[in-house]
């Protein structure tokens, strides 16, 4: 059981990737009442890419690569768990092989400002997906909100990077339940997710996909800033 | 269909291209690199030859301003104008990955001017063995110091003693071709009597040829080889061979060359205390040098006899190709083997790529898309280091940071698909080059064309290729990078397909080597095309096969 003080000054410096007081009994809980919360394995890698993400040293150009570089396997992720058929083909060589196809009907939603920066790794997967926006301002303000017509019959992957309180995040989903898309179709998609914001989301729609690299209050602040370089 | 078959023959041979490239056309580009996997002397046949004048009747002379120049050794002109080129390197090692036999080291002694290279590049051209290197006592020149420079312009250096040359270097660079490892020969500038920055990459052979004036002084050297031939010519024939060579090449006056002569050859005659007594511990003395065709004619039968009792087969047409595959295979897979996660995204990818009908321009995307995750996977398996940052708002947390710096080494042509994944995940990667052809009579991986970043041992190198079938062009990557002292430790393997048999031929030779794959298929044919497969990845990336949809918007 690795050791996780994180409040104040206690002298344990947290470890990035450890899990946090209480995080545990949370996903249990989000289990038992049926969210599916996925995340990303704690490899090496994923870890060095959250460090970097986090180090306020790291300047904008190693920023922007590497957000890139770990927005890209959250969504590699993500996709996972959207539905697919069997398919079998044949190859080159004449021979049979039992694969499997992707289900068409799947959309973006990205979240403005930040969620936009996740767009193109969504497109590095999916060239032609249709990607709606929503911009909530200040006061949690829907101040623009452009999404498919017929986005109440396709799976959504709300797509915006760090949640904190997940207030934001709660007022797109109210977006999209206004467009009349089913909690089980919405895959809500992000880099970090607080603990907090997690139990807020979820205890409004407790029957959403949330797909997270790390769940964690250290999560790094500013993502836009530092990610497009405007305050 | 039978367009077809040949073409997934071609595919599972491991490797991609050999079809469309003979080996004939491979010296043009081997040519114009220092560091192509063979190495021949020779650069000024033909031509420049002829602008030589006067001649000595019937010898040859060298450029001598640089000993072993980058641009010589790829190609070998004979006197009828025939060219033998380099061909690609067999294999060197069994099937356990480990050397199989060290090379056989004629050594070639004779007095200044005596046609010492002659003899050698007869012996090259009549063995007719594809892979053999030359080196010359040259390049072993001692750096002078500036007096001794000063000395050696005014012609008052001798160069035909034992202490103008390098024996200890000399002695290193040997040992280590003799076990088949790959060596920096220094290049040696007769201008300034320094060696050149860069130095030449060689590798050990079937046959090592050395040859120079001092070529059996060393004991230890000397121990080296198989075979001792001494070149024995006429002093006054020598003499004018070395006027017209230090006249034309090294820019020398006759002046000096006579003073020097007269100093350092007769009068204190270097050839008599030195070279002479070689001939005592020869084998065999050519009399006449390179003119004496019976005398090579008869070292060439012997050195034959010796490389067939020693069990190297010039031809090898009836050779096994599962020769170098273990038909034995193991209940388990192997331990160093990993293969992706099966995620649906993985198998849908996997799916794509192997399905016949899937248009180029998908083929190219999804492939693209699976090699992004795979080189992802294979960040996993490089060593990291904790470090503590800060983040913003001034709260400490330890991270991890990669403590390796990365070389990609695709084998052409389908390895090099998966440098742009490697590009776009580890910005600062260095990418190397190694190309692998399947000889089409004998079967054989043979090396054609190297490059590396220098100082390969600070890397992690991940050898890419898009399918491992017998894993034979792998194995002789993994091979080359051993003899550049990478070690084993530090050397992935990396790619979309492998054959079963490959992994466990591969693991099993290099057990530390980490195997990195999206998919393992664990059936293969008998023609070694991996069942179900995914045809010739090569020729489909790159639009070079037999085509089934014609009608691609941007085929001009």
């Amino acid at each position: 059981m690795a050791g996780h003080i994180i409040n104040g000054n206690s002298g344990t410096i947290p470890r990035v990737g450890d899990e946090e007081e209480g995080v545990g009994q949370l996903v249990l809980d989000l289990q038992e009442k049926g969210t599916n919360f996925v995340l990303l394995k704690k490899t090496p890698q994923i870890l060095e890419l959250q460090t970097i993400l986090k180090d306020r040293t790291t300047n904008h150009s190693d920023f922007v690569f590497n957000a890139d570089r770990l927005m890209r396997l959250v969504i590699e992720e993500g996709l996972n768990h959207l539905p697919f058929t069997e398919h079998t083909v044949t190859t080159p060589t004449g021979f049979r092989y039992e694969g499997i196809q992707f289900n068409r009907g799947n959309c973006g939603v990205s979240l403005c400002r930040s969620g936009e920066a996740m767009e193109v790794s969504l497109r590095q997967c999916c060239r032609c997906i249709r990607i709606g926006k929503i911009l909530i301002g200040d006061e949690q303000k829907v101040l623009y909100a452009r999404l498919l017509p017929d986005i109440n019959s396709r799976r959504v992957l709300l797509l915006y990077p760090t949640i904190g309180s997940g207030t934001t995040v709660c007022k797109a989903i109210e977006v999209l339940k206004e467009a009349r898309v089913p909690d089980e179709n919405i895959y809500l998609v992000a880099l970090f997710i607080s603990p907090t914001g997690l139990k807020n989301i979820t205890r409004k729609y407790p029957y959403i996909t949330v797909v997270a690299s790390d769940i964690t209050s250290l999560y790094p602040n500013h993502f836009s800033t530092s990610y497009f370089g405007a305050v | 269909m039978v367009a077809e078959k040949k073409d997934a023959v071609t595919a599972s041979k491991g490797d991609s291209n050999r079809k469309s490239v003979k080996i004939e056309e491979c010296p043009t580009y081997s040519h114009s690199s220092g560091s192509s996997v063979n190495e021949m002397v020779n650069q000024n046949g033909g031509d420049s030859e002829d602008s030589v004048s006067p001649r000595a009747a019937g010898c040859r002379t060298r450029r001598r301003t640089m000993s072993g120049g980058r641009a010589e050794h790829h190609l070998l002109t004979t006197k009828t104008g025939k060219k033998i080129y380099t061909k690609g390197r067999p294999p060197w090692y069994d099937k356990k990955g480990k050397s199989l036999k060290h090379p056989f080291v004629i050594g070639v002694c004779g007095g200044s001017a005596s046609g010492k290279t002659t003899v050698a590049e007869k012996i090259v051209e009549r063995l007719g063995i594809p892979w053999v290197t030359i080196l010359s006592m040259d390049s072993f020149y001692k750096v002078l110091t500036p007096e001794e420079i000063k000395e050696a312009h005014e012609s008052k250096y001798n160069f035909d003693e034992p202490k103008a040359f390098d024996f200890d270097l000399l002695y290193e660079i040997l040992k280590r071709l003799r076990e088949g490892k790959s060596v920096d020969v220094p290049v040696y500038d007769f201008n300034t009597h320094s060696r050149d920055p860069n130095s030449k990459m060689m590798y050990g052979a079937d046959v090592l040829i050395f040859e120079g004036i001092l070529a059996f002084h060393d004991e230890r050297i000397k121990n080296l080889m198989d075979m001792k031939v001494f070149v024995d010519t006429d002093g006054d024939l020598r003499l004018a061979r070395r006027i017209v060579r230090d006249v034309t090449d090294r820019g020398r006056d006759i002046d000096g060359i006579m003073e020097q002569y007269f100093t350092f050859v007769k009068l204190q005659p270097a050839f008599d205390k030195y070279i002479a007594p070689c001939m005592d511990y020869a084998d065999l003395i050519v009399p006449r040098g390179g003119e004496n065709d019976v005398a090579i004619d008869m070292i060439v039968q012997n050195v034959m006899a010796q490389l067939v009792e020693r069990g190297y087969d010039r031809n090898q047409n009836n050779r096994d190709r599962h020769d170098l595959v273990r038909d034995d295979l193991p209940d388990c897979l192997p331990e160093n083997l990993f293969i992706l996660k099966e995620t649906p995204q993985v198998k849908g990818l996997v799916t794509f790529v192997r399905d016949r009908d899937t248009s180029r321009d998908n083929h190219i995307f999804y492939s693209d898309r699976l090699m992004r995750i795979l080189i992802e996977e294979c960040m996993n398996h490089m060593p990291y280091k904790d470090v503590e940052i800060e983040m913003a708002g001034g709260r400490k947390t330890l991270g991890k940071r990669k403590d390796a710096m990365i070389c990609g080494l695709p084998i052409m042509r389908a390895g090099e698909c998966m440098e742009t994944a490697l590009r776009s995940i580890v910005k600062d990667c260095v990418i190397g080059k190694i190309l692998i052809q399947t000889n089409e009579t004998t079967f054989d991986p043979e090396l054609h064309y190297i490059r590396l970043p220098p100082h390969i041992t600070r890397y992690k190198v991940i050898i890419m290729d898009a399918t491992v079938t017998t894993g034979s062009a792998a194995m002789m990557a993994i091979r080359v990078l051993l003899d550049h002292d990478v070690k084993e430790e530090d050397i992935f393997v990396a790619s979309l397909l492998m054959g079963q048999q490959g992994a466990h031929a591969l693991a099993y030779a290099f057990p530390k080597v980490k195997l990195i794959t999206t998919a393992m298929d664990h059936q293969m044919t008998e023609n070694c095309y991996l069942i179900p497969g995914m045809g010739n990845f090569g020729d489909r990336y790159y639009g070079t096969g037999i085509d089934q949809d014609l009608d691609e918007p941007f085929d001009v």
